[in-house]
């Protein structure tokens, strides 16, 4: 485990350092802890930690995604990552400034998952879905599993073998960057399949 | 090391060509998925991505649809002593059931169930214990054995085999129900014998019943293949998961109507109500006037079916000779002889039914609040006639949202509503249970109903109420296995201070070491007044083994064991042993079997659980599930019972079996009660002229279960309920309040709620649904802690002879000084949707530390002796914030009826 430094360096060598594996993002992704985490990264400009170490996962490579100041609310922009093999496809998104665990932006309401049902691999590309300040993914057209894109991507109901596989992002001025995953990727035995 | 928390993992190991390959069924819901087990040392090599490096024989990234194992999908486990790694996905072969391995989060997960010291489940018992000083301690089984028997043998000696009672599963494999009723029911010979989900061994849907329709006649393709689909009690998608996406979703993508009675919306009916299905969303209890009246409208505009009618249902003759049921001897004519449900027929129902002011629709539509043109919609699809003169094919399924709100009433109106509109009987027009846990019970001995002191007005005697049998103090020696008792009964608070005051507060309390002392103190227990308790369990639940039992046994349980057992359709599989049990862990055959020898009982010789499975084949005969043939034909074969089941794998075989004797060809029955089936087909399964040989044919093959082989038509009067609502409807700040399961959670509630990360994280405690409105009123939010309580928590004290017609009925109770009013209440975090009735809050089934049961109210059905646990009536109000509303790891509040 590597302890975060005070030291801004957003330098692709920087990067390659495991400056913050999954398990970390997972334990600082309630908002209570996130504030007060000495774990603290810089997924949330604007705050007094926004100038702190950059924080990615060991192995994934960091792949530019997107642009804050182009995000439409509630318009997905799909990407594939880690790479562009097989059951890779994901979307990034704006909340409509509902904000989520592990989003970033002022609002902390951009967040980014995988298109594919952890079930069955069911594809839900199109069913994102508002609904009063709930944000959702689902149902997959296969079996109706419904996923909460508030919480990790945590099943609502449904058949999931696991949460939705959330991809972890950093905002760079106004580039987003996916730096990892958390959770494995339908179909995949390792995510890094093709690394 | 795991912990609770859900830490997703990215990575899984694949099996590999060499992995053993075994067969099982999910071990929980009734619908059993079938599963492969893929099983290799640790060490010996993981399975590639290529095809012809895995045990799939396909290339990763597999794609939608394909093999794939999910992280939780992999454990480690013991097999001969040694370290093994397993996969356990759903079995992409499988034809039946989970077609191509379709999978519910339940089943998906089962790999977790596994016994792991690194895992939340290293809590499993692994030796006997006593209770010793107040602590429970591991001993040798013999010391608990010894200990337990002799009391258990005094007990009986002394207060006579009523005194002691068993409280046991009904589903956990026909090895060990076979093993434990016989001796329970034949050797100890107790009336203090029930199951886990009533306080008496009665029927769950006395309706049924009596009009003659088993409750698991139906074949899985049958409610996929009517025009309309009605679902009462029940949204099949969160409880029976892969009956709704196997069977009703594709029916309702193909144009099936449906009619959904149901008090909240979740995914299945809001995915319905997009494919234009009728959702009535009634308050818990009001089923028999919605139905009545839906009756009252197809009878009014002519649409039953006639021809069935005439050729199927018993006219007053036939139904008065034998009373339609057979004997006299039995509970339908109790009950009919009162004249409160039997007809003289079609026509003498429907009049009743037009002359029920209770079923006029627009009185029925307000008292469930509903709108009134929902009933006249509903009898559209069920019975309408097309206008080419054919008649919709209509089913009915039901579950326990609605058999435990009314069950008498209830029951008896959907099994009449059934047979006018033709449901029952033929493909795709069928009706029955959905189905709860699986259905593993087989009879080892008959329940002594003569000897159990509880009479209801009428004739003869009822199934003795063991919760009310306790709670009066004649239970001095309580046998729980595998169920928690008091929180799986109503007003479960009331039951746990009268346990603690019956075991804890008795002054007999076990201080020695020596077993002669133990075994002494504890009959000084019993011959003071007190109750001495044994559980036999898997896990150490709270508090019938953790507080109150003096002698525990570990069992072993699901692939620890090759046990037998069917599900929802009949289906008979062999769940397969692939892993050790824990330490000392025993088959809760092995343990009754020890028991038994020390009681002084014969025929408990078994030497594994094959012998025990081919015993009790011949107590399956003539039952829905009959497994016998199939010891005949593995006999002929020359091989076990068990091995040919095995080798029938996860397709199995649909209960009851018969077998050629001509072609050695073994046969499974699609459907009961199926009118349809021809000579041709009874040939080919070797009963051209009848039964043959040892095979055994009854009339619910083709009939229906009644003296004539017809349905008995029957009226359900709401008076004999209504005072029971009206005295349950909400006062002041009340609101109603039922409780029911949920899809992440369902049937698997008794290990893996608190056992599997991720169910741990999605569901960490109690919650409870409130509709905005009545959160909002009450200055509550999704995520607040709340508290629900009670101040009339109605609880029946006393066995009691029934004299009077209505001696049994609440009101009568109530005058009569037989209900006290109890307080209850349960912490829970509400969750603010809404997707649950305004007026009505919903809770989870069973929390242990939080049960809901504890605010519903301990008074049985009058007619059938089962609790109406949907039944309920709280308060609630807002006690502070829990840490799940504004932690965005665990919980969520999106309401489930998102489509």
């Amino acid at each position: 485990m590597t302890t975060p430094t005070n030291q801004r360096d957003d330098s692709a060598k920087a990067h390659g350092k495991c400056m913050l594996n999954r398990r970390q993002f997972l334990m600082a992704g309630s908002a209570a802890a996130v504030t007060a985490s000495t774990v603290s990264i810089s997924l949330f400009p604007g705050t007094a930690q926004a100038v702190q170490t950059k924080a990615s996962v060991l192995g994934y490579p960091r792949q530019l995604i997107g642009h804050l100041s182009k995000l439409k609310d509630h318009t997905p922009v799909d990407f594939n990552y880690p790479d562009d093999g097989p059951n890779s496809q994901a979307m990034l998104i704006k909340m409509g400034g509902v904000k989520a665990g592990g989003g970033i932006g002022p609002d902390r309401d951009v967040v980014a998952f995988s298109y594919l049902c952890t079930h069955q691999g069911g594809p839900m590309q199109g069913q994102y879905k508002a609904v009063d300040d709930q944000r959702v993914l689902g149902q997959c057209p296969l079996h109706l599993s419904l996923y909460d894109l508030r919480r990790h991507g945590i099943i609502v109901s449904g058949q999931a073998y696991q949460s939705l596989p959330q991809v972890l992002l950093e905002l760079d001025g106004d580039e987003i960057y996916a730096v990892g995953v958390m959770g494995l990727l339908y179909g995949r035995n390792e995510n890094l399949m093709n690394s | 090391m795991a912990t609770n928390y859900y830490l997703p993992e990215d990575s899984v190991p694949l099996p590999p060509k060499h992995a053993d390959v075994l067969t099982t069924c999910c071990d929980y819901c009734i619908v059993a998925c079938s599963y492969k087990v893929f099983r290799w040392p640790l060490g010996s090599g993981n399975g590639g991505t290529k095809a012809a490096e895995n045990a799939f024989g396909i290339d990763f990234p597999s794609g939608i649809l394909q093999a794939w194992v999910a992280p939780a999908q992999h454990n480690v486990v013991m097999h001969d002593g040694n370290p093994h790694n397993i996969v356990i996905i759903p079995d992409k072969d499988a034809k039946v059931v989970n077609k191509s391995g379709d999978s519910s989060m339940r089943g998906g997960l089962i790999a977790a169930k596994c016994y792991n010291p690194k895992t939340p489940t290293r809590d499993r018992m692994t030796t006997p214990l006593v209770r010793i000083n107040g602590t429970l301690q591991p001993v040798s089984w013999e010391f608990a054995l010894d200990i337990a028997a002799e009391v258990g043998r005094h007990v009986i000696a002394k207060h006579g085999t009523n005194a002691y009672s068993v409280k046991t599963y009904s589903y956990q494999y026909v090895e060990n129900t076979y093993a434990i009723s016989k001796y329970a029911r034949r050797h100890v010979n107790t009336a203090a014998f029930t199951f886990h989900d009533t306080p008496s061994d009665v029927t769950s849907t006395p309706g049924f019943r009596d009009a003659g329709f088993d409750n698991f006649g139906p074949s899985y393709d049958d409610w996929g293949a009517a025009d309309t689909l009605m679902v009462c009690g029940t949204d099949p998608y969160e409880t029976k998961t892969i009956i709704y996406t196997q069977f009703i979703k594709p029916g309702m993508d193909r144009g099936m109507k449906t009619v959904w009675l149901n008090p909240r919306e979740t995914a299945g009916i809001a995915y319905a109500k997009k494919r234009g299905g009728l959702h009535i969303q009634l308050y818990p209890g009001t089923d028999n006037l919605v139905v009545g009246a839906i009756a009252r409208v197809i009878l009014e505009k002519g649409w039953e079916d006639k021809e069935w009618i005439k050729k199927w249902v018993n006219n007053g003759w036939e139904s008065s000779s034998g009373f339609g049921q057979g004997t006299r001897n039995t509970p339908w004519q109790w009950r009919t002889t009162w004249g409160k449900f039997q007809t003289k027929g079609f026509e003498d129902y429907k009049k009743w039914v037009l002359a029920q002011k209770d079923f006029d629709p627009d009185n029925a539509a307000k008292i469930a609040g509903i709108p009134v043109e929902q009933i006249y919609t509903a009898a559209e699809y069920l019975a309408k006639p097309n206008k080419d003169g054919t008649r919709p094919k209509t089913s009915i399924g039901i579950e326990k949202g609605f058999y435990w709100s009314n069950n008498t009433g209830n029951t008896i109106a959907i099994s009449s509503l059934a047979t006018i509109c033709g449901a029952g009987g033929r493909p795709g027009q069928v009706v029955g249970r959905f189905g709860g846990h699986q259905r593993g019970g087989t009879g080892g001995g008959k329940y002594p109903r003569n000897k159990s002191p509880e009479k209801v007005p009428g004739r003869r005697r009822r199934a003795l109420d063991t919760d009310r049998w306790l709670y009066s103090g004649n239970t001095r020696f309580a046998h729980v296995i595998g169920t928690t008792w008091i929180q799986s009964m109503t007003g479960s608070q009331g039951l746990f201070n009268k346990f603690r005051e019956l075991v804890t507060l008795n002054p007999h309390q076990v201080r020695s070491f020596d077993k002669q002392e133990i075994i002494d103190t504890l009959k000084q227990r019993t011959d003071s007044g007190g109750t001495v308790v044994i559980n036999q369990d898997i896990y150490l639940r709270d508090p019938i083994g953790a507080r109150f039992a003096d002698v525990v046994f570990p069992a072993a349980t699901w692939g620890e064991e090759d046990f037998i057992r069917a599900n929802g359709e009949r289906r008979l599989r062999l769940y397969q042993k692939f892993y050790d049990a824990p330490g000392d862990a025993k088959p809760d055959w092995w343990i009754i079997a020890q028991m038994a020898k020390r009681m002084g009982y014969d025929g408990f010789d078994w030497k594994n659980s094959n012998e025990v499975a081919e015993e009790s084949s011949r107590f399956s005969r003539g039952n829905r599930k009959a497994y016998h043939m199939i010891k005949v034909a593995a006999h002929a074969e020359g091989k076990t019972l068990h091995q040919k089941l095995a080798e029938l794998g996860t397709e199995g075989i649909q209960g009851p079996t018969f077998y050629n004797q001509e072609t050695g060809e073994l046969t499974g029955t699609k459907r009961l009660h199926d009118t349809t089936l021809s000579k041709e087909d009874l040939a080919r399964m070797g009963l051209a002229d009848g039964a043959q040989g040892v095979n055994m044919v009854n009339k619910k093959m083709t009939h229906f279960n009644s003296q004539t082989g017809k349905v008995n038509i029957e009226k359900h009067p709401w008076s004999l309920f209504s005072d029971f609502y009206e005295w349950l409807l909400p006062k002041g700040d009340e609101l109603r309040f039922t409780n029911g399961r949920i899809n992440e959670i369902w049937q698997s509630g008794f290990d893996d709620v608190e056992r599997r990360p991720y169910v741990t994280q999605r569901w960490p405690e109690n919650w409870v649904e409130i509709h905005p409105d009545d959160a909002k009123k009450r200055g509550i939010e999704s995520g607040d802690q709340v508290m629900l309580y009670s101040e009339r928590v109605a609880a029946q004290k006393n066995t009691i002879l029934g004299v009077h017609g209505n001696d049994f009925q609440f009101s009568e109770l109530m005058k009569n000084g037989q209900i006290e009013l109890t307080k209850g209440a349960v912490t829970a975090v509400a969750i603010v949707t809404p997707h649950v009735k305004k007026g009505l809050m919903f809770g989870n089934m069973i929390d242990m530390r939080q049960p809901t049961n504890a605010l519903q109210p301990r008074v049985v059905d009058w007619i059938s002796g089962n609790y109406n646990y949907k039944m309920g009536v709280a308060k609630v109000k807002k006690i502070g914030e829990s840490a799940y509303k504004k932690d965005f790891r665990s919980m969520s509040f999106a309401p489930r009826n998102i489509v």
